[in-house]
């Protein structure tokens, strides 16, 4: 693990060098196709040595914990009992009288343990957000921690609980939902019997037994090209911006009904974070 | 006269090929949620935002594709409505229906650009816009494209547009087609995953003849 996290901390170092030249740009270029197929040459190879750089982020969010009094933070297995506590959310919690996922009991608990209001928290957990190469965000640490203590977990959303399938409901109905100036829905490219791609990426469907698991359990998801792990709500974010719909508020319910959706589609599937892209 | 049934057996051996590629899957209406109460879960989701909130606004069309999760799953007078709602929106350009620019066609079809925005970065231009149509097509040979949608190499062609019958009243007919095919998807296939382009504005009755001609010119690069 000691090996693997130096390893991974080296990769960082040398991607970031290569990545500086762009320095942290606020618009996302399209690739050209050296620099595309330098991207795929990298990731596999770490692929194939077993790195992650994603891993680095368990350690920073170790301490983030810490540092924002997190330990009290109760996931639904006790204050401070994280092993395999993310592997049953999302769930109802009675303090907060609501359904809520990892992601968003987290900002929760951040405003009750370390002071923050609403918008701080929003500012906390989009602090990368847009950005690329070398943003190391505390949010991202304590997200890549909570989920990294599930590893080797099956995930358990308990779809007996009459508030937890209505949170499930909900989520299929947004998940089919038509919407903004381009028509999509969730369900445009991860639906479906057959497999299809957009470019060259295959998409995941939700009508195809396991994919939805494979996919939703190696969140946080570490991208190469952008030198940082992708939440689950950022990748919702930014689902919903290349659909041309409204820009999503992280841990809103709609957050929360996609993911009891999602990760209820997904029960019985190990968790295995961090998980790595393109 | 003939020639024109000929053609609409033509533009239904094309529709059935993309039929063929919708999704499979079962009736799943949901009763269990209300749809305002979706409704209201959505809006709460998004930032008021005014650059953002009207993308909000669902038309008809659009709520009653959300019911279903594939065609095959709709009743025959929802696809009927889809169809009517459809049809009677689709504008032309100032002249009509003429050969446009390929070459400008083939710009608004390769830039992925338009409509992407975010306060938080990555954000296209206001000014950008583009069809981003190999994301789901390929069109030119050689070049990278998805499989969500129908393949479109060699379309014009496929269409037998030469360029001895191209200014002919039934070719003429034939750009029509695939015009109202891009401008508003829903007008042959409704509730497609391609966007209503034209309908919703995000491309001009222009931009829509420019693309037209870049699939169907005998000179473009798809038809090579």
């Amino acid at each position: 693990m000691k090996k693997k996290l130096l390893l991974g901390i080296f990769a960082t170092g040398a991607l970031v060098g290569a990545l500086s030249t762009k320095a942290i740009a606020q618009v996302e270029e399209e690739l050209s196709p050296e620099e595309e197929i330098r991207l795929v040459q990298e990731f596999n190879r770490m692929l194939a040595e077993g790195i992650n750089p994603g891993e680095i982020w368990y350690e920073v969010g170790k301490e983030a914990i810490k540092k924002y009094n997190l330990d009290k933070c109760d996931l639904g297995l006790g204050p401070g009992v994280f092993k395999g506590a993310a592997a049953q959310m999302p769930r109802y919690f009675a303090d907060a009288g609501k359904v809520m996922d990892l992601e968003t009991r987290v900002g929760w608990c951040l405003q009750k343990y370390a002071g923050m209001s609403k918008e701080d928290v929003l500012k906390f957990v989009r602090q990368c957000w847009g950005k690329t190469g070398n943003c190391v965000s505390e949010y991202d640490g304590i997200i890549m921690y909570l989920t990294m203590e599930s590893n080797g977990h099956k995930i358990n959303v308990n779809l007996k609980d009459p508030r937890v399938k209505r949170m499930y409901d909900l989520g299929k109905q947004v998940y089919y939902t038509r919407m903004g100036p381009w028509d999509f829905n969730c369900a445009t490219c991860h639906a479906g019997k057959q497999e299809v791609r957009i470019r060259a990426t295959k998409l995941w469907s939700a009508d195809r037994p396991g994919e939805a698991g494979n996919a939703v359990s190696i969140f946080p998801k570490y991208l190469v090209r952008w030198g940082l792990p992708m939440t689950m709500h950022y990748r919702y974010a930014e689902c919903m911006r290349q659909m041309r719909w409204p820009e999503f508020i992280p841990h809103s319910d709609l957050g929360v009904a996609l993911s009891t959706y999602l990760y209820g589609l997904a029960n019985g599937t190990e968790i295995k974070a961090p998980g790595i892209g393109r | 006269m003939k020639r024109i049934v000929g053609l609409m057996i033509v533009s239904g051996i094309l529709i059935g090929g993309v039929v063929a590629q919708e999704k499979g899957g079962k009736v799943k209406k949901q009763e269990s949620v209300r749809q305002e109460e979706v409704r209201e879960l959505m809006k709460s989701g998004f930032s008021n935002d005014p650059r953002f909130a009207w993308k909000l606004n669902q038309d008809e069309a659009q709520k009653i594709c959300s019911q279903y999760p594939s065609r095959e799953s709709m009743p025959a007078s929802a696809i009927q409505k889809v169809i009517e709602l459809s049809t009677s929106g689709i504008n032309y350009p100032q002249w009509g229906i003429y050969w446009g620019d390929w070459k400008e066609g083939k710009k608004l079809v390769e830039s992925p650009r338009g409509g992407r925005f975010a306060s938080y970065g990555f954000s296209d231009n206001p000014a950008d816009k583009g069809g981003n149509c190999y994301a789901c097509h390929l069109i030119e040979k050689g070049m990278p494209g998805g499989t969500m949608g129908p393949n479109l190499y060699q379309y014009g062609k496929r269409w037998n547009i030469t360029k001895e019958n191209m200014n002919s009243p039934e070719t003429i007919e034939k750009l029509r087609i695939v015009y109202n095919i891009i401008y508003n998807s829903w007008s042959a296939f409704p509730c497609s995953s391609m966007p209503r382009f034209g309908y919703h504005g995000s491309l001009s009755p222009n931009d829509v003849a420019n693309i037209v001609a870049f699939l169907l010119h005998p000179e473009s690069p798809v038809n090579k």
